[in-house]
Parts: structure tokens; C-alpha cells; sequence
């Protein structure tokens, strides 16, 4: 018997899928399928279910609405893949957008040097952050939540409550601006997170950062900077929140003490959702905005399909349970069918 | 290939053929306040008392939905709004949180021809919009003056401030203070936030009375802070002693000022000015001009008129 006859030449394929179960498999090999996979189905469904949906207005005020809390979620997810959470980015954002207020209105400083002041302040709230965390050791839940009242305290002891208006006109492009229709906040958040993800997935810091959000002794032993990475996320974490902070104020026209409120618990429900492991190490920033994407989406529907608003929470949480359902039954599905 | 050719049609067609279709719809006017709140139920209903009285006298069926933040800040109002921009109805009435916050959001829908009628606040400098409302300061005026009054003019007196960022609660504190500043032998000893909620008002008033056992009354700038001060006052044992002047008119307000616990309360008129919003809003709907401003009064709530 011939060695030709006892081994065959080609290596025995799997058993054919059907077409569409083919394609479910092959989104799924994707760490953004289940995400990608979600958010296609609940803009289908909006479009079939709301004549307002697929409307140039509503796409550009979701764009719109997208590009602030997606800024602070690039920076939390960053954190969150690095196995630490920031619960004081919305002060940090607040603080950042009242500062620029009083610096450009009350103290008459030119506008454009204001914002780099505010952006520099919000880089310097984040990295104390981390400096706090690190070298004392604290857990970073703990350490922000404590910071949080910090700063947002300090947005009352500047403001007693009352938002600064006057913001010079020079500067509302930047919140309320269109490049052929499409939002100027939102074409920020888009180069702010082609950077990001360029240095998550092309540079060793990137490489870094998931080293250390997998096992941080580990990486320690290797000879990582474990310490300086995570002062320079929380920094990058706080300069992100100041950005949307300042877009928030060309935006509104005034700098609102309220500012930054409404954006801790909703980013890092974005960065789970698309797919960052909350025990780090795993996802990525692209994963969490698009979790964003389907967040703001479902506020999106909530208003267009007419559900009262006492039920506003019901709905929107149990669609995110859904979306974070979906994509781990579907794994599971398809590691059962493999 | 071609089900996703047919599902894209259907998809870019849908709309305009369910926007076709509207021509006949009822009018359709978004109610947006402030926040989720028991005093915006009570526009609401004063609202929907409007949209069918004027659905069963016209023939034309109204339909309010309402639409509340969950929390009150001006981006999260602003996204709702230009939401319900978004769904072209054919009337908005708003209770802004902050004109100047709110006024780029509301140059969109008049961009999109969307009417607009306002409740509760004033529109920015220059906008053609109809307000409905009462006088803040006013109503925080009565309420200091009635307290003076209850007190002889002379003590210590002390103010709870609602959400230190709502310019209305800011307001009445503002008209508050310069009301009890008329009196010599009146003394502001404290202000207590309690960020429009009934448990934070109750902590605040129970610690400030700890802090001021000569404390002789009570006035507050929104509908949570007057019940917390009321519970905190009978928990003290101290009901009579300290007098309260409330505001507004929650179903926990009243029954205080039944109990006795407080004395009265200046109370604006949130279910007629939901329905003068509709029926400005359904005016500006047909074309037709509108008053200005629509002032709605303030009531006194008392014992004996509750």
C-alpha cells in the first residue's frame, strides 16, 4: 500500500453551514460581531417601526448626542482594559467646561487659549487621579468616587449653581458646527478615536496596556512601567472628558454647572456592552463606541416610538440586557454548533 | 442580494410613506419638562384636559405626549427635544431648564418649523414664543412676606434651596432673601439644598433646627423641599412652634397643611398652565398669533381654601 493511498493530500473540511448560519460564524469570529451584529438589528428594527428614524435630522442630532458621551468612553474604556474605572470623568468634564466659561467670559482670555487651558486641566485632574491611585495604592472605584465629589464640588464653589453664559461666539462651531452635514463634535470624536485605536493596536503602549489589564504582576515582572501606563490612561481618560466638556460648552452657548452629570454610568454600560471585560485585559475603544452607538440609539427610539417616560429605564435597560445577551448566546450558539 | 436590495428600499420608502399618510393625523404636540417630577404630572393632566376639550370641540383629534428627562440637565433636555424635533410634531411645549442652554436646540425647530410654547420659564431674548406661567419671584415674595407675618416680623428664619442650578429655584431664593431683607428683626440664620428631593429636605431641615433651636420658620423653592421640611418639623416635635410657608401644590403639601404642620403654601398653577400651553400651542399650530405671555397665577393654599 502507497503512502498516496493511506493519507489523503488535503485536509479534511468541516461540515458546510448553511449560508446564513455561515455568515452569523463568521461575524462571531469577529471580537466586534456580536456588537456590529446588535446594532444592525436594532437599526433595522428602528427603521421599519419609526417612520422619524432614517431621517437626515434624527442621524445627525444622534451623531451629534453620539460624539460626547462617546469621548468620555474612549477614555473609560481605555481604563476599563486596563482593569481600573474613573467614576470622576463627568466632574472632570463638568470642571473642564466651567473653567473654560470663566476663563474665556470672566476673565476675558482668548477663547482658543482657554480651551487648551481646560484641556490641560482635565489632563491634570486624570493624571492626579492617577498619581493618587498608584502611589497610595488605593483602588481606583474608591479613590474617583471620592474625587468625583472633589471636583464637582469645586464646579458648585466656582458657580454657586448658576451656568456662565456670554461664551464668545468664536468657539460654538465646535459644538454646533456641520461639515457637509455631518457634526463637527462628532468628526472630533472620530479622529480622537482613530488615534486611540491606532495606539491600542499598532504600538507596544497599546500592547501594553492589555498586558497589564491581563495579569498586572506579570507584566510588572517583565519590566513594564505598570505605574506610569496607568498615571497616562487616567490622564488620557481626563483630557477626553474635558474635550467633551468644552464641546459641551461651544455647544449649549453657556457652561452649565450640570455638565458631565449624566456621563459616568452610561460609558462604562458602553464599554461592556461592546465587549471590554469589566475584569480587564479584553475589548477594545472601537467595541466600546459602537456600545455607545446602540445606547444612544435606544435613547434615540425611546423618543420616536412614544414610551412613556416612567418606562424609559425599564425599556432601555432591558434592551441593553438583550444586546449584551445576544452576542454571548450567539457565541455560545455557534461553539455548540462547532 | 435581492432581499437586501428590497429591505434597503423598504427601509429609504417607509418614511415618507407613513409621512404621507399624517396628512390626516391628529395634531400632535410634545409636552417636555424639567425632569420626572409630580408637579409635571400635574401640567400634563392639565394638558390632556385641554387636548380633549379641544378634540371634542373641533372635531380634530389633539394628542399630547409626554416626553421627561430623567434627569434635569439641559444636555440630556436638549437631546429629548431635538428627538421629538426629529418626529416633526406639530407643536413643542417646553419648561426649559436654562434658556441661554436651550436656545441653540430651539433655533433648530424653528429651523424644522416646528412651533413652540413654553411653560414654567421664560424663552430667549428675541424668540417669537408664547409663555405660560407664574412669577418666580412673586412666588417666592408671598411666601416670605406670609411667613413674616406668621412670625411677627422678628426671628430667625431659614431658606431650603431646591436644585442650586435651576435658575428657578435660584429665583425664588434670590426674591426670598431680599423679601425677609425688608424686615430689620428678620435674620436668615440658614439655607439648606435639598436637590428637589423630600428625604434630602428632611435631613437638612432636622440638622439646621438642631443647629438653630430658636429657628421660628421656614420657606422653600421647590415642591420637594416644603414636605421634607414639614416631616422634619413634626418628627422635632416642634409643629406650631416653627412655622413653614410651602410651595406649590403636592398632594404631601396639602395633607401638611391639613395636619397643621405648615401653615399655607404659595402655590403656582401647574394644571392651568398645561392647559394654556395646549391652547396657545394648538393656536400657533393653526397659524394663529399669540399672546406674549400667559400669566397663570399664584394661588395661596390655606386650611381653608384647600
Amino acid at each position: 500500500m502507497s503512502l498516496e493511498t493511506t493519507f489523503p493530500t488535503t485536509p479534511p473540511t468541516p461540515p458546510r453551514l448553511p449560508p446564513l448560519r455561515r455568515l452569523a460564524a463568521r461575524c462571531m469570529r469577529n471580537p466586534l460581531g456580536g456588537v456590529i451584529a446588535a446594532l444592525v438589528l436594532i437599526f433595522g428594527v428602528s427603521c421599519l417601526l419609526s417612520p422619524h428614524f432614517l431621517t437626515g435630522f434624527n442621524m445627525m442630532i444622534m451623531a451629534r448626542a453620539l460624539a460626547f458621551i462617546g469621548l468620555v468612553t474612549i477614555g473609560q474604556s481605555i481604563l476599563m482594559i486596563l482593569g481600573e474605572l474613573d467614576l470622576s470623568v463627568g466632574a472632570i468634564g463638568g470642571l473642564a467646561g466651567i473653567t473654560g466659561g470663566m476663563l474665556m467670559v470672566q476673565a476675558g482670555l482668548n477663547p482658543w487659549l482657554s480651551l487648551v487651558l481646560c484641556l490641560l486641566l482635565g489632563t491634570a485632574c486624570g493624571m492626579l487621579n492617577g498619581v493618587l491611585i498608584t502611589q497610595l495604592r488605593l483602588h481606583s472605584l474608591v479613590l474617583t468616587i471620592g474625587m468625583a465629589g472633589v471636583y464637582g464640588g469645586a464646579i458648585l464653589v466656582a458657580t454657586k449653581g448658576v451656568a456662565i453664559t456670554g461664551v464668545p461666539v468664536d468657539i460654538s462651531f465646535l459644538g454646533r458646527g456641520l461639515v457637509y452635514g455631518v457634526p463637527v463634535p462628532f468628526l472630533v470624536l472620530l479622529a480622537c478615536l482613530g488615534v486611540v485605536a491606532f495606539v491600542m493596536v499598532r504600538t507596544p503602549l497599546g500592547r501594553y496596556v492589555y498586558a497589564i489589564g491581563s495579569n498586572p504582576e506579570a507584566a510588572r515582572m517583565l519590566g513594564l512601567r505598570v505605574d506610569a501606563i496607568r498615571i497616562a490612561a487616567f490622564a488620557t481618560a481626563g483630557f477626553l472628558s474635558a474635550l467633551a466638556g468644552i464641546l459641551m460648552v461651544a455647544r449649549l452657548g453657556t457652561a452649565q454647572p450640570s455638565i458631565g452629570d449624566t456621563w459616568v454610568l452610561a460609558p462604562i454600560a458602553a464599554a461592556v456592552i461592546g465587549g471590554v471585560a469589566t475584569t480587564g485585559g479584553l475589548g477594545s475603544p472601537v467595541g466600546a463606541v459602537l456600545g455607545a452607538v446602540i445606547i444612544g440609539m435606544i435613547e434615540n427610539i425611546i423618543v420616536l416610538f412614544g414610551i412613556s417616560p416612567y418606562w424609559q429605564s425599564v425599556v432601555s435597560g432591558g434592551i441593553v440586557v438583550l444586546a449584551i445577551s445576544f452576542d454571548s448566546l450567539a457565541r455560545r450558539y455557534l461553539h455548540r454548533e462547532a | 442580494m435581492k432581499t437586501a436590495f428590497l429591505l434597503a428600499t423598504a427601509l429609504v420608502l417607509a418614511p415618507m410613506a407613513v409621512r404621507a399618510a399624517d396628512d390626516h393625523a391628529p395634531l400632535r404636540f410634545v409636552l417636555i419638562p424639567k425632569t420626572v417630577h409630580p408637579w409635571f404630572d400635574k401640567v400634563n393632566t392639565g394638558a390632556q384636559a385641554a387636548a380633549d376639550l379641544l378634540g371634542k370641540t373641533t372635531g380634530r383629534k389633539v394628542e399630547i405626549e409626554y416626553r421627561a428627562p430623567e434627569t434635569a440637565d439641559v444636555s440630556s433636555q436638549n437631546d429629548i427635544i431635538e428627538r421629538a424635533i426629529a418626529t416633526h410634531p406639530d407643536g413643542l411645549i417646553l419648561d426649559l431648564l436654562d434658556e441661554k442652554g436651550n436656545h441653540a436646540t430651539m433655533l433648530e425647530a424653528v429651523d424644522e418649523k416646528v412651533p413652540m410654547t413654553v411653560f414654567d420659564s421664560l424663552p430667549p431674548e428675541g424668540m417669537d414664543v408664547t409663555a405660560v406661567g407664574a412669577d418666580f419671584c412673586e412666588q417666592g415674595t408671598i411666601a416670605a412676606q406670609r411667613l413674616a407675618g406668621l412670625i411677627g416680623e422678628k426671628g430667625e428664619v431659614a431658606i431650603m434651596i431646591g436644585v442650586p442650578t435651576a435658575p428657578n429655584h435660584t429665583r425664588r431664593a434670590e426674591c426670598e432673601r431680599a423679601a425677609f431683607a425688608r424686615y430689620p428683626q428678620i435674620r436668615v440664620v440658614a439655607t439648606g439644598i435639598d436637590n428637589d428631593s423630600i428625604e434630602t429636605a428632611q435631613k437638612q431641615a432636622s440638622a439646621i433646627m438642631q443647629a438653630h433651636p430658636d429657628l421660628a420658620g421656614w420657606v422653600a423653592c421647590d415642591a420637594a423641599g416644603p414636605v421634607g421640611i414639614g416631616q422634619a418639623i413634626r418628627e422635632s416635635g416642634r409643629t406650631g412652634k416653627v412655622k413653614e410657608v410651602g410651595l406649590d401644590n403636592l398632594n404631601d403639601m396639602i395633607q401638611l397643611i391639613r395636619d397643621g404642620v405648615a401653615d399655607s403654601s404659595a402655590s403656582s398653577r401647574p394644571e392651568m398652565q398645561g392647559y394654556w400651553a395646549v391652547i396657545a400651542a394648538w393656536q400657533r399650530a393653526l397659524g394663529q398669533k399669540t399672546p406674549k405671555y400667559i400669566d397663570t397665577g399664584i394661588d395661596v393654599l390655606t386650611k381653608k381654601n384647600i
